[in-house]
């Protein structure tokens, strides 16, 4: 509890804090109206519509170029509209830097309002770029890619729907529809993941997305309610609500229990409702972002005091809705407890790996946690929650990946890892930094990704790094853009990751106190700067397995190979470790995850259905050729991804360096001084309670860093260059045990599997017995009852009387004389009950006066 | 055009009349068949045509205006009225009876059936058995739905609400799956043992109105609130002995009414709960709540007494399971709401936390139990339970958004459920089994049929664009303000609702296909003319749900500030 | 209340229905043997039977609407009571509503003997004067006030009913049932006739008319008494002894619990036509005989048409035990009865539990709704035996199994026979619902507890009844039939199915006239 209370006076430091930042942000927010912004997702929706509707039409009559036409014609168009307001919005003064459209009213009951409106501030317009532009250019390359597939449109027409729900996320001005969105995507990547369902493994992982993203779901959806009503009333004690409730019953029934008296009772603050405004400023529950950021960050409405004393059952509310909103982001953004899903994921096609679960969607948690700035900020507990949370995943996935073989794998867990480095920067107060790192990342790692799909089509759909290698010659272009993109990723200084990396792990070191306490901030640092080199290490790792030394795929990959996959063969492999454990490894991950996909799914495929894609045609790629150079669509969408990744230097160029250099545009980073407005409410709150260590230290760190981004560089360099070192399997055999662990990634799945999933099925069991055993059984058994009763009182009719008769009846059978019969007492039976009846009637006259 | 409610309510059964007199024509047996068919769909398009007409034109903005109203006296002695019209809380739910009535009249014809579909002569396709009989039972249970939902007089509420019961329990029992005696009987006598209560109560509250001692206690212990009455010409002078009386269509002036709407009025000035206590210290209105919940927690159904839905719905033919999930189940929450809620609020109050409780064990039970299905009918069945404990929780919550959800959950589910329902029939008429484990892989052969599953299963999971989302979206938002503990173990179900139905998809779409279904055809026309309308409203009402709002709203929100009394 | 009392000779014309039946009784046996077997000589019989029944219909209403004066002024009956004979018997709306009652029923059930294989050709002249004389015994019933005339009243049925019971000569159940009847009513009436010498001892004076008042001085006396003598056992047993045994003649009548036992035997024994008679004839005199006697007579008027019961004999809620007894104990017997007459015959006592909670109210509403309640009850009970009729009829037996799929062999039968069950249940729209609605109204509107208690027995045992009602639908129209036959049905008994089936819709639908019928029939009780 004493934590709490400790908690609390942090909280409260946070709120004097807080009051010299309003004066910045331009409260309340200035907009402007414009009409065409439901344009931008509008065009993707109508390209799905199209072909979904028309798709296999269009494929069937005209060719699939005509549905690649649509699709990314609308992309196109989107980017065109998204251009077109930012072009707009460059011109508006900074404070009025926030356009929105309103379309209709969603739902109206009480103090509950959502509209059907987008909005675009820089944030989101920051995002609606990255995403139209990637995503066109990733719509490009999959014309290449998906070439051969029968379902092409099916393809196309759920990528173009992913768009969509995308934008509304990033676009949508209130939390409902940013909600839409939210599991918008999420049932993008569920149909996208489990594209190829033939394939049950596949199809598993896209429930197991859909799902674990629902659980975050649950999150998001109590702590967006949780805000909303704190923002109108609060929840108070019992004594309260009777004396409330009294007001309002008493009259009606005096001896009334009153709705809340065994719970809480919610008490509206008559004068929050929605409708009294306070200097423009609309005061009281709401769901829209924008009235939610004005009335926190001013402080004539004192809601920010409010919520800071605020409880809910005694847990500072606002503690509490943030980390249940950050849950929504642990789910969606893949990160710990809620990861498992994405390296699963890579199950889909590889474009969709590189827009949804590198580029966009995953870092839509990221975005939230940026949007609501002003509310995390209130609260270093939440910060410290989600910048502990980022930094752990990060060295975690790291971990991870060094020893993946699968080169998507490798780059699902170098994903997460990078997602953490995000949460770290939005966690420590760094929001632009944050933000600046996912479009940084957005970049290289769309790059890695379609750099590996270009490798996996160029070696027939052959994933195991362990069967490339030396494919520099046989695709330069990839291995060129490849190559950039690692540096990018690994941190040196002349690609825009080091810029973004740097200044998360500088802000971490320089957080003091945004977080619960200064030391925390620097732990966080060194568990960076330890992640960076780990990144640096499995990055080249995984470049030069794949691009140096001799091509080991010539054999062709091998069908039998998730033949071996069970855990026994695993089992086996367990005491004896030897060379070959690197490839009967794999067989580990193989079962229970579909996670080294491509390679035996697709071998299965094979067998099952002759129609997928690199099985017919032969002459495009057939199986065990040499390995080729992708066609342009792909490769030059490579060469303009890297390009970007060079570009984006400018946006984040480093601040004091830009002092050295002395040029005036960099002296305060392009992007940092973009997103102010989005930040305003927080900028100053952050910058009062960080360390201030001075620059002497920034310039120290820098220099850490390269020199382990080097580090890493060297070693795998060492290790892996064509593959001529037996160093990393004499270590393998050093630990075999570490080895394995980490290999299975720690047996999250299985310890998942057991506890959660487990108890789960047991108890749904257990209730459908119970509902069909008891709950119908006692139904039925009252009809048996009756029944029995009926019986008992039909047998005075039948049995008692009948059976007397007949007994005696036997006697005189012969005697047909029905008169005998009839004298046999039978009557009498009767007469007796009916004199007993009228005493038993006087008996009860008795009884009852 | 001031009789269209009648005309709504009773031109099935005139269509039910129509072929009773066909019978008797000296018609071929197909001939008879055809023309019953035709007549039963007339009518039901004619009356569906008149729902949609009534959503276009009723007026969403008047405060407790009863639109389309008729009213005239029908036994005068006991003051019964034929008294129909539609308000905020009824509107909407006449609008679906009719809509979904119609959708499964179309469902019941034998229009271009597959050869898969009525191929097995020991067990011929419902639809071309005993058809006027059929086609009759059909009509009667519209005019009985659509008049439960519109009767405005207690008594005609009850007779219609009686009415509908026989034509189940035929719908069932003769043209049901293997155990139809079992399921027809066991709903017929839950449902019976039920309204036998909501008769007694109903009788006891007419009793009450005219209670001169309890209408003196009123004047005593609440003056304003009586004052109210009167000067609303509720209550109005009586001629003869009779001080205060209600007046009646015919112009008298009586001590009694069965009229819905005055009972409200009264019960909201707490007339009812002066009454003192009876049956050995129960509080009159707490003992009447307990009857009518009763009742209408078997017909929700509510956690324990759900049990004969699973079987009524898995031996049901499609069409009558579309009926029964799609408008049956709603009749218990309307009839909470009409009479419990706006009749008793002072026992209400006092429940209200229990049937949050109830409703809680609904919605996680039942989705619960969904998990452990192997019939994929009785899956569904069981979704139903759980969704209906939405609408149970909304209620309990006394907001606005949770009131304002609860009813437009009604709607929704009652887009939706249906559209499940069908989905299995065309599923089980192919493969005549519904073993969810005995499928695979069939998306590849069926992919328009596996579009409309996943378009109903997603709006059934709550998915937001579709219409599920927005009416859980504003329950659980609703009730999150009064009772959060429940909301929040409520919410717990998004996620096992999505792992059952996900679930669901990969064992019966996903994966290798089955051989055995390799050549299974897809949609024909008369599914895709009852999916795609309904996959279209679910669609609407996903991104546009104002369109019923407008029409819910206002008198719901007046029927809640009047029962909380502020 | 004020009973004009008229002299014989006064009387005669309004004794006229009773006199009408009489003659006809033994015209018809005349006719009978000038009738040579001819094919016509059923219709004939039947025909000219309810001729006369028509005639007394016609002379009922002459009775109710002739005119008497008294001290200048002149009454006809419907406006103020008239007590016959020196006050042995009384004409009032009560007593015209249950002959006009007892007519109808007459007539149907000759309508039902004529097709009917159960009644010889050469018999049914027989049949039809003891009918025709029964039905003189019930309107005795209905209208007497005379302890003497009740007995009579009652006899005159019993007697006659012996003989039909027995009607089937060469049948076993038939001449067996008939010999339990009449020891069974042999020691019913006797208990009767015993009650009353008791309640003649007390009150000095065989007429109930005046009863009520009388039956409150005692009270007082006794209690009085017993402050003197400080026991008051004595008189107050011997008043109970007599109000219950009296009961017991007119609950053997009604087959209610405790006396209910011969009926099963008796309706399985007796041929169906008749069955059908018994099971609504008796009943409903029986009942206009219980209401006079506790409603009309042991109770006085109290405030909004409730009746205060006279003295300490606190029948209503004797009568409420009995009625939740019977009502219980018929329907649970029934539920697994395979033999239809059986199984009625337990819903038969099922129901009159039903209508004596109306007794219980011990109210106008109550009474009423006994009227009410017996009014719909004709129908549905006479075209639930109408339908057995005609399945015997083919079959010879009335065992479930011969109505396996009846839908597809008899449809209108097997529809028909729905709507009457369904009406038995108390479904709307169905004219059994009114009934049911207004007895429980009756009862809730009492309001006492107990009362309240009965009401929840009372609608719990009609759901109960649904199960073997709708058993009997579902072998009619869910089970596949045994054997494909058609059952031929004779056309008169079509028509009488329409018939009824019409008065059990049409009075569910719309009852307002019932309502005012039983209305104006309470006009004789001086307090209500």
């Amino acid at each position: 509890m004493d934590v709490l209370f400790h908690v609390k006076d942090l909280v409260l430091l946070a709120a004097e804090g807080g009051e010299a930042a309003s004066h910045a942000a331009g409260v309340p927010q200035k907009i402007v109206e414009v009409g065409y912004l439901w344009l931008i997702p509008f065009f993707p929706l109508l390209g799905f519509a199209i072909n979904a509707a028309f798709g296999h039409l269009i494929q069937r009559r005209f060719g699939k170029k005509y549905v690649s036409y649509i699709a990314v014609g609308a992309m196109a168009l989107a980017f065109l509209v998204a251009v077109a307001a930012w072009i707009q919005m460059i011109g508006l003064p900074a404070s009025e830097r926030y356009l929105v459209n309103f379309l209709w009213n969603l739902f109206t009951a009480g103090d509950v309002q959502a509209n059907l409106s987008f909005a675009l501030d820089p944030l989101s317009m920051m995002m609606v770029l990255i995403i139209t532009f990637v995503g066109s250019l990733i719509h490009i390359y999959s014309i290449g890619y998906m070439a051969d597939d029968p379902a092409y449109w099916r393809f196309f027409c759920y990528l173009n729907l992913f768009v969509f729900s995308m934008l509304l996320l990033v676009m949508g001005d209130n939390l409902v529809l940013m909600f839409f969105g939210w599991e918008g995507v999420g049932l993008c990547s569920y149909l996208l993941i489990g594209f190829w369902y033939e394939d049950i493994e596949k199809a598993k992982a896209a429930v197991k997305a859909f799902v674990t993203n629902r659980v975050g779901d649950f999150g998001f959806v109590l702590g967006m309610f949780l805000l909303f009503w704190a923002l109108g009333g609060s929840w108070v004690q019992k004594k309260n609500v009777v004396a409330k409730h009294e007001r309002v019953w008493s009259q009606v029934d005096p001896n009334y229990k009153p709705v809340a008296q065994t719970g809480t009772f919610y008490e509206r603050d008559p004068a929050l409702s929605p409708q009294s405004s306070h200097r423009g400023i609309r005061i009281g529950p709401s769901l829209t972002f924008r009235e939610i950021r004005d009335q926190l960050s001013s402080e004539e409405t004192g809601m920010k005091e409010r919520l800071l004393g605020m409880n809910f059952f005694g847990i500072p509310l606002l503690i509490l809705a943030g980390i249940l909103l950050f849950v929504g982001a642990t789910a969606k953004s893949a990160q710990i407890p809620l990861y498992v899903w994405l390296p699963d994921a890579m199950a889909g096609p590889t474009p969709v790996s590189a827009l949804i679960h590198a580029a966009t969607m995953v870092t839509a948690g990221v975005y939230m946690v940026a949007r609501l700035n002003f509310l995390f900020a209130l609260s270093p507990a939440v910060m410290t929650v989600i910048a502990m949370t980022g930094a752990i995943t990060a060295m975690f996935a790291a971990s991870i990946g060094f020893v993946q073989n699968d080169i998507k794998k490798v780059l699902a867990y170098s994903t997460v890892s990078q997602l953490g480095f995000m949460f770290i920067g939005v966690g420590v107060g760094a929001f632009w930094a944050g933000a600046y790192h996912l479009l940084t990342h957005a970049f290289f790692k769309a790059c890695l990704f379609l750099g590996s799909g270009s490798v996996i089509l160029g070696c027939h759909h052959e994933q195991d790094m362990r069967k490339m290698g030396g494919l520099k010659r046989f695709m330069p272009l990839t291995e060129k853009t490849y190559l950039y993109a690692c540096i990018a990723i690994s941190g040196f200084p002349i690609a825009n990751a080091f810029f973004s990396k740097d200044e998360i792990l500088w802000r971490a070191f320089d957080s003091g106190h945004n977080l619960l306490d200064p030391s925390l901030g620097k732990l966080i640092w060194f568990i960076g700067w330890l992640t960076a080199c780990g990144t640096s290490f499995y990055m080249w790792r995984s470049y030069y397995m794949t691009f140096t030394g001799e091509y080991r795929g010539a054999a062709g990959h091998r069908p039998s190979h998730g033949a071996l996959a069970t855990h026994s063969v695993g089992a086996a492999h367990a005491g004896t470790f030897n060379h070959d454990v690197l490839m009967s490894a794999t067989v580990f991950d193989d079962d229970p995850h579909p996670d080294s996909g491509g390679v035996d799914a697709h071998a299965k495929g094979t067998a099952k259905h002759p129609d997928h894609p690199d099985h017919k045609a032969e002459g495009g790629h057939g199986h065990g050729g040499v390995p080729h150079e992708s066609p342009g669509t792909m490769t030059y969408v490579l060469v303009t991804l890297a390009a970007g990744c060079a570009a984006t230097i400018v946006l984040g160029f480093w601040a004091p360096l830009g002092n050295l250099l002395g040029i005036d545009a960099l002296k305060v980073p392009l992007l940092e001084h973009w997103l102010e407005p989005t930040m305003a409410p927080t900028l100053e709150l952050v910058e009062k309670r960080s360390a201030q260590s001075g620059h002497a230290w920034e310039w120290a760190l820098i220099f850490a860093s390269v020199g382990v981004a080097f580090l890493g560089w060297f070693i795998a360099r060492s290790f892996y260059k064509d593959a001529r070192s037996h160093a990393p399997a004499k270590l393998a055999a050093m630990f075999p045990r570490l080895h394995r662990v980490v290999y299975n990634k720690y047996y999250v799945d299985e310890f998942y599997q057991a506890t959660v999933l487990r108890a789960v099925s047991l108890l749904s069991r257990a209730f459908a017995t119970f509902d069909a055993k008891v709950i119908d059984g006692a139904v039925n058994a009252v009809a048996v009852v009756a029944r029995f009763i009926c019986n008992i009182s039909g047998a005075a009719d039948t049995y008692l009387v009948d059976g007397a008769v007949n007994l005696v009846a036997e006697g005189v059978i012969q005697t047909g004389h029905r008169l005998r019969r009839i004298q046999t007492g039978r009557i009498q039976t009767y007469l007796y009950a009916a004199v007993a009846g009228v005493l038993v009637l006087i008996g009860i006259h008795y009884l009852i006066r | 055009m001031n009789n269209l409610l009648s005309l709504l309510i009773f031109i099935p059964a005139l269509g039910a009349g129509l072929i009773g007199v066909s019978l008797a024509l000296p018609l071929r047996k197909e001939q008879r068949d055809q023309l019953a068919r035709w007549i039963a769909l007339v009518a039901s398009a004619i009356s569906c045509l008149i729902g949609i007409y009534l959503w276009i034109t009723y007026d969403g903005s008047a405060v407790g205006k009863i639109q389309f109203l008729e009213r005239s006296i029908w036994i005068p002695s006991l003051n019964i009225e034929y008294f129909v019209g539609v308000d905020g809380i009824s509107v909407s739910l006449v609008i679906l009876s009719t809509l979904i009535s119609f959708i499964a009249t179309i469902a019941s014809m034998p229009w271009w059936a597959g050869r898969h579909e009525h191929h097995d002569p020991a067990h011929p396709h419902f639809s071309v058995v005993k058809v006027p009989g059929y086609m009759t039972m059909l009509l009667f249970l519209q005019t009985g739905m659509s008049g439960t939902f519109a009767a405005l007089d207690m008594f005609l509420f009850f007779v219609f609400w009686e009415v509908m019961l026989l034509p189940m329990y035929f719908l069932i029992g003769i043209w049901g799956g293997p155990r139809k005696e079992y399921a027809a009987i066991k709903f017929f006598l839950y449902t019976l043992g039920g309204s036998v209560l909501l008769l007694l109560a109903i009788i006891a509250l007419y009793y009450r109105t005219g209670d001169p001692e309890t209408i003196q206690r009123l004047a005593s212990s609440n003056p304003q609130a009586f004052q109210r009455l009167v000067s609303s010409g509720v209550w109005q002078h009586g001629t003869g002995g009779l001080q205060w009386g209600y007046l009646l269509s015919d112009g008298r002036i009586v001590a009694r009414t069965f009229n819905m709407l005055t009972m409200a009025k009264l019960g909201q000035a707490g007339f009812f709960d002066q009454v003192g206590p009876i049956l050995g210290g129960i509080t009159f209105s707490k003992l009447i709540w307990v009857f009518m919940f009763l009742a209408f927690a078997v017909k929700v159904p509510m956690v324990p007494f759900h049990t004969w839905l699973p079987d009524a719905h898995v031996e049901a033919p499609t069409p009558i399971s579309v009926i029964l999930a799609g408008i049956l189940l709603k009749m218990g929450i309307y009839g909470m709401l009409r009479m419990n809620w706006a009749m008793l609020p002072g026992a209400t109050a006092s429940f209200a936390e229990a049937v949050s409780i109830f409703a809680v064990i609904n919605i996680v039970y039942a989705a619960m139990v969904c998990l452990a299905q192997t019939d994929l009918k009785k899956l569904i069945a069981y979704s139903s339970v759980s969704h209906m404990g939405f609408s149970m929780l909304g209620m309990a919550s006394m907001t606005e958004a949770g009131m304002s959800g609860a009813v437009l959950n009604l709607f929704t589910h009652g887009i939706i459920s249906p559209m499940l329902f069908l989905i299995v029939g065309v599923i089980y008429d192919r493969a005549h089994h519904r073993e969810i484990s005995g499928f695979g892989g069939i998306a590849k052969v069926v992919p328009e049929y596996t579009a409309m599953m996943g378009l109903a299963f997603f709006a059934s999971l709550g998915l937001p664009g579709l219409a599920g989302f927005i009416s859980e979206f504003l329950v659980l938002n609703g009730s999150f303000a009064t009772l959060p503990w429940q909301t929040v173990l409520s919410a717990t179900a998004v996620v096992i609702t999505a792992a059952y139905y996900l679930w669901t998809i990969q064992r019966i779409f996903l994966g290798n296909l089955n051989p055995k279904y390799a050549h299974l055809p897809d949609l024909n026309w008369r599914e895709r003319l009852t999916l795609y309308p309904l996959g279209a409203l679910a669609i609407l009402f996903g991104f546009y749900p104002n369109v019923m709002l407008r029409l819910i709203n206002t008198d719901l929100f007046a029927l809640l500030r009047s029962i909380k009394g502020t | 209340m004020t009973l004009t009392i008229l002299d014989n000779a006064q009387s005669m014309p309004y004794f006229l229905p009773e006199t009408i039946l009489t003659v006809g009784a033994m015209a018809i046996f005349v006719i009978d043997l000038f009738l040579q077997s001819s094919k016509r000589r059923i219709a004939i019989i039947a025909i000219s039977s309810i001729g006369f029944l028509v005639a007394a219909a016609f002379a009922t209403h002459y009775a109710s609407v002739h005119p008497y004066v008294v001290d200048g002024q002149s009454f006809t009956p419907m406006q103020r009571p008239v007590g016959l004979f020196y006050g042995l018997m009384v004409i009032d709306p009560w007593a015209i509503l249950f002959k006009y009652l007892s007519w109808v029923i007459a007539a149907l059930a000759i309508w039902m003997a004529a097709p009917s294989l159960e009644i010889a050709s050469e018999r049914m002249g027989e049949y039809c004067a003891l009918l025709l004389s029964i039905t003189v015994g019930l309107s005795l019933m209905a209208s007497s006030t005379d302890m003497l005339m009740i007995v009579i009243g009652v006899e005159l049925v019993s007697l006659v009913s012996y003989a039909l019971a027995g009607f089937k000569k060469h049948d076993r159940k038939s001449s067996e049932a008939a010999l339990k009847y009449v020891v069974y009513g042999g020691v019913a009436s006797g208990m009767m006739l015993f009650g009353m010498s008791y309640l003649f001892g007390l009150l000095g004076s065989t007429n109930l008319a005046m009863a009520g008042p009388q039956l409150r001085q005692y009270g007082e006396r006794i209690f009085v008494m017993g402050l003197e003598s400080g026991q008051f056992g004595a008189g107050q047993l011997a008043l109970v002894l007599s109000v219950v045994l009296i009961l017991s003649g007119v609950g053997y009548k009604i087959a209610s619990v405790p006396w209910h036992m011969w009926c099963p035997d008796v309706y399985e024994g007796a041929p169906t036509p008749f069955t059908a008679f018994l099971s609504v004839g008796p009943k409903a005199a029986g009942f206009a005989l219980a209401v006079r006697i506790l409603y009309g007579a042991m109770s006085e008027s109290g405030g909004n048409d409730l009746a205060t019961v006279v003295s300490d004999v606190p029948w209503p809620v004797i009568i409420g035990v009995i009625s939740a007894a019977t009502m219980t104990l018929g329907n649970l017997a029934a539920l697994n009865q395979t033999n239809l007459k059986r199984m009625l015959a337990y819903s038969s006592i099922a129901h009159a539990g039903y209508l004596l909670m109306g007794v219980a109210a011990a109210s106008a509403t109550g009474s009423a709704s006994v009227a009410i309640y017996l009014m719909v009850y004709l129908f549905m009970n006479l075209g639930a035996f109408l339908v057995v009729g005609i399945v015997g009829r083919l079959a010879g037996s009335e065992s479930i199994f011969e109505y396996r799929g009846l839908s597809s062999r008899a449809p209108f039968a097997a529809v028909a026979f729905a709507i009457f069950l369904f009406s038995l249940t108390g479904l709307p729209p169905l004219a059994g619902f009114v009934g049911k609605f207004h007895l429980f109204k009756a009862l809730v509107d009492r309001g006492g507890s107990w009362q309240i208690a009965l009401a929840i027995i009372g609608v719990l045992n009609s759901a109960v009844s649904l199960y073997y009602y709708a058993r009997i639908v579902r072998t009619m129209f869910l089970e596949r039939p045994t054997n494909l036959e058609i059952i031929p049905v004779p056309r008169s008994y079509n028509v009488l199915l329409g018939v009824l089936v019409l008065g059990v819709i049409v009075f569910g639908i719309y009852f307002d006239g019932l309502r005012r019928i039983a209305d104006g029939a309470l006009g004789m009780f001086g307090h209500s």
